[in-house]
């Protein structure tokens, strides 16, 4: 046996004696950031966080991860305008995710599986808190209150619960099935005492209700036509847009059967009517609208406050819309509405640098029609609490839903002025939950604004592979006659494939990147996850800082900070 | 700060899922492709191998002596006979009947240059050995100093930029054609940049009976001028412009491609590295030598077939896309 001799050798792995970690002057570390989805949503939802879920299959826990933020994802996922989608990082690689169709596909799942909400069962002397109104901001606000372990009196004027989400959605973009089954799935929840024909100021003051209750959060919308806001004197017996797409709603029909209609007014309400009245025979459906039609690029101070996806359907459904026009009076014969004067009108900075709205002369022009419908806006029933609208709004601190100058009560939804679709409501209820909650334990509420998103620039594009977004199947304008869902959701492979498609900004994509690239094997990986939410550990005895591992990070989840 | 109190680091480090082949605590620099090429090729080629090692960084950032960065039988040779050692290994196991591989390591230095005659030697011969070249174009060690691999234009400590030349005034020598001529069973080339390319081009090697060669691209922070948090960035680049061509050849005939998606102008490559800052001044002889290289990218991209004809799966854009859950193709 030959000896070697002990200057002529060394043992294995025994450089690990050495730490190589004092020679760093930046380390990395995992941290999470806000992806844009998240930021961009009004109801609070992490859609990454459950496109991950969705990715690794577990459905069941990116519904709840949902559910977190939105109790009404079936409804959300429906009628949301998506925010969400145009702020998606991976538009500017190739189409944003479908994450519509994702929260959608999740909400009817849990429906159809009957997946209880994770939400505890409040114990006999929980606090009491009271929400007025059974609307996207009430029915919100309350489920918060009833995860924050609260007993719940939610009261509600109407016979059925929903607001303007039962009462002014179309059937064709919300199956009433779909309604009845997450409302009534939300209200089955323990802790919650629902009272259905209960309106403040007639049957219970907001006194009583604040004196049995920790707090109260009103969400009354949206639900009194605005009288003398129009460009013209309105008829007497005119009906408000709001009124006749209720009627549509509830009952399928409409009173009259005009065969020109003009609807000056460029919200939801307005758009939703014009299909509406084009789905019941109206040949010409004009919209009169001080602004333009929404599109990417235009400002939204010039915009219709309409979604774009609603003006398009309805552009594609035949509707006729006049923009940057104004009405200049209606044309009568006798009592009958037989036409109007248009004029043609735009938002310009006055001397003081105010937006005003200019009309100009020379560009009158009439347009005949047989019935014309004001469908300008609404305003807050304050029956029972007068005293705290302003101007037909109610006034309240715009993250939390204070009421301005009381204390207790919150508010939000369509009530604010600011406000006006269903996931601004739901993030409203959240909000105020939240808010409620921290009065109660005599907390302040620090300022709040929604997470810092992770820009674009922050990922490494380097590792990912364009891949065409799943399109839910659409219903062809022609077919669009009746109450059918013009949208068709997707089907789960495709719902799978959007969550492959997912850029996971800002969160651990578990992908091996790090630990694939390190020079110094000071990237460990875990089995189980690691204390930080990621799947790997630094080993700072030895890691030297070089930043491979943060410069080649995909989703921009590592970040190098000076030692 | 991330405090890690769920994991006790020694425990966790002896259960990582793979083999690892060279140690935390060696004295790389910070960002070192040499040493990430070397922790890839080893933890593919698995435990039962032993290792010559000529000198040069990888020699002596690994073994400063009482201590060790390998796990594996390794042994240092002097700076030019590395691959007669390798040859003298194999003989030796065959000789007694072991499976247990032979690997070569050396620099470009090692390869191109002062180890070239062995390494010509070896492979005319015929050993079942793995030659390994870590590429990064200058005798890095003993400080920068310009070798046969260093590309044409590099600034080098004995290749500066002056009045008379831009950096170094002869081409990269073209050693592919060489091993080509040896009619070898497998020779490759891969970079730092696409390690599941390297890990599928080290196993293909090991797998092949006969002397074997792969070149692997490794960006050197330090000698190139870069940031080493780009060390990959820069590597990526290597092949996406076409300088760093990445192949298969099998008896000298080229056999495989990494297919260039849309090849990028050298500049984006060579703008990072303070080796090739004086290209980007404002003088004709500047403005030639960017001219020059993009002509000799070009040129790889023509002799190799290099342009893919569609996006593909493994291709210089696909074959690095990450998973949820880690699994890369190779």
């Amino acid at each position: 046996m030959i000896q070697i001799p002990p200057g002529a050798f060394a043992r294995p792995g025994t450089s690990l004696e050495f730490k190589t970690g004092t020679w760093r002057a930046e380390r990395p570390v995992h941290q999470r950031r806000a992806a844009p989805c998240h930021s961009a949503c009004p109801a609070g939802e992490d859609a990454q966080a459950y496109l991950a879920k969705v990715e690794m299959g577990d459905m069941r826990g990116a519904w709840e991860t949902v559910v977190a933020a939105n109790p009404l994802p079936a409804i959300t996922g429906r009628v949301c305008h998506h925010p969400c989608e145009s702020a998606c990082n991976r538009a500017h690689y190739d189409e944003s995710i479908t994450i519509h169709g994702v929260e959608r596909f999740l909400g009817d799942e849990a429906l159809r599986q009957g997946w209880s909400y994770p939400v505890p069962i409040p114990s006999a002397d929980a606090p009491r808190m009271a929400v007025v109104g059974s609307g996207p901001a009430g029915l919100a606000a309350a489920y918060h209150l009833l995860r924050g372990g609260c007993r719940v009196t939610l009261i509600e004027a109407m016979p059925a619960a929903g607001g303007t989400v039962r009462t002014a959605i179309p059937h064709y973009r919300l199956p009433p099935d779909v309604l009845e089954q997450e409302l009534d799935h939300m209200l089955a929840l323990p802790g919650l005492d629902f009272r259905l024909r209960t309106q403040l100021g007639r049957d219970v003051s907001l006194e009583e209700l604040r004196a049995d209750h920790e707090a109260v959060f009103l969400g009354p919308g949206r639900r009194k036509g605005r009288e003398g806001s129009a460009d013209f004197a309105v008829p007497g017996n005119l009906r408000t847009g709001l009124q006749l797409l209720e009627a549509w709603v509830a009952g399928g029909t409409l009173p009259e059967q005009p065969r020109s209609v003009a609807i000056v007014g460029g919200g939801n309400t307005a758009v939703d009517l014009a299909r509406v009245l084009r789905r019941e025979g109206v040949e010409q459906v004009h919209l009169i609208s001080h602004q333009r039609v929404p599109a990417p690029g235009v400002p939204a101070d010039d915009a219709m406050r309409a979604t774009y996806r609603e003006v398009s359907q309805a552009l594609e459904e035949g509707v006729t819309i006049h923009e940057h026009r104004g009405v200049r009076r209606l044309i009568l014969r006798g009592e009958r509405v037989v036409g109007m004067e248009l004029v043609h009108m735009k938002k310009l900075e006055d001397a003081d640098g105010r937006l005003r709205r200019v009309a100009f002369e020379g560009t009158e022009t009439v347009l005949h029609v047989d019935q014309v419908i004001p469908a300008i806006g609404q305003d807050v029933d304050g029956s029972g609490f007068e005293s705290l609208v302003r101007r037909g709004y109610m006034e309240v601190e715009p993250w939390w839903g204070t009421v301005d100058g009381q204390s207790g009560i919150f508010s939000g939804g369509d009530a604010r002025s600011d406000h006006g679709t269903v996931s601004e409501a739901v993030g409203d209820g959240r909000r105020a939950a939240a808010a409620m909650l921290r009065y109660r334990a005599g907390k302040q509420l620090e300022p709040g604004a929604p997470p810092e998103p992770i820009p674009y620039s922050d990922l490494n594009l380097s590792y990912f592979e364009t891949a065409p977004a799943s399109k839910e199947p659409v219903l062809p304008p022609e077919q669009r006659l009746g109450l059918e869902e013009i949208e068709g959701g997707l089907q789960a492979n495709a719902v799978r494939h959007e969550a492959h498609r997912c850029l996971s900004c800002g969160d651990c994509l578990a992908c091996d990147n790090c630990w694939t690239l390190c020079p110094d094997q000071s990237v460990l990986k875990t089995r189980e996850v690691a204390a930080d939410g990621s799947h790997y550990v630094f080993d700072y005895d030895f890691c030297k800082g070089c930043g491979i591992c943060a410069h080649e990070c995909p989703t921009g989840y590592i970040r190098m900070i000076p030692e | 700060m991330n405090e890690q109190p769920l994991h006790d680091l020694d425990t966790l480090r002896a259960r990582q899922p793979r083999f690892r082949g060279l140690e935390s605590g060696h004295r790389a620099c910070q960002g070192c492709g040499e040493a990430l090429a070397a922790r890839l090729t080893t933890e593919a080629a698995g435990p039962d191998v032993v290792v010559a090692n000529a000198t040069g960084c990888l020699e002596v950032f690994t073994t400063p002596w009482p201590q060790s960065a390998w796990r594996l039988p390794w042994i240092h040779s002097v700076f030019g006979n590395t691959a007669a050692v390798a040859a003298g290994m194999e003989a030796a196991l065959k000789q007694q009947g072991r499976a247990t591989q032979v690997l070569a390591f050396a620099g470009d230095g090692g390869t191109f240059d002062i180890g070239f005659q062995a390494l010509s030697g070896m492979m005319e011969r015929g050993h079942d050995v793995l030659f390994v070249c870590f590429d990064n174009e200058a005798y890095m060690n003993t400080g920068v100093q310009r070798s046969g691999s260093t590309p044409h234009a590099a600034m080098t400590t004995t290749s500066p930029p002056g009045e008379l030349r831009m950096g170094k005034r002869h081409m990269k020598k073209d050693i592919l054609s060489i091993i080509a001529a040896h009619h070898i069973p497998y020779a490759a080339t891969a970079s730092v940049a696409y390690p599941s390319d390297l890990r599928k081009k080290v196993r293909r090697a090991m797998d092949t009976e006969g002397a074997s060669f792969l070149q692997i691209h490794s960006p050197c922070p330090l000698g190139w001028g870069h940031d080493g948090a780009k060390t990959i960035e820069v590597a990526r680049l290597a092949v996406q412009t076409g300088l760093f061509p990445v192949i298969e050849m099998e008896r000298g005939e080229l056999i495989g491609t990494l297919p260039i998606r849309e090849p990028r102008p050298v500049s984006d490559y060579l703008k990072l590295q303070n080796r090739f800052r004086h290209l980007f001044a404002s003088e004709y002889r500047a403005r030639k030598e960017l001219e020059h290289l993009q002509a000799i990218a070009n040129r790889n991209i023509e002799r190799f077939e290099l342009r893919g004809v569609g996006p593909e799966t493994y291709d210089t854009e696909g074959a690095d896309t990450v998973h949820r859950g880690g699994d890369r193709w190779a």
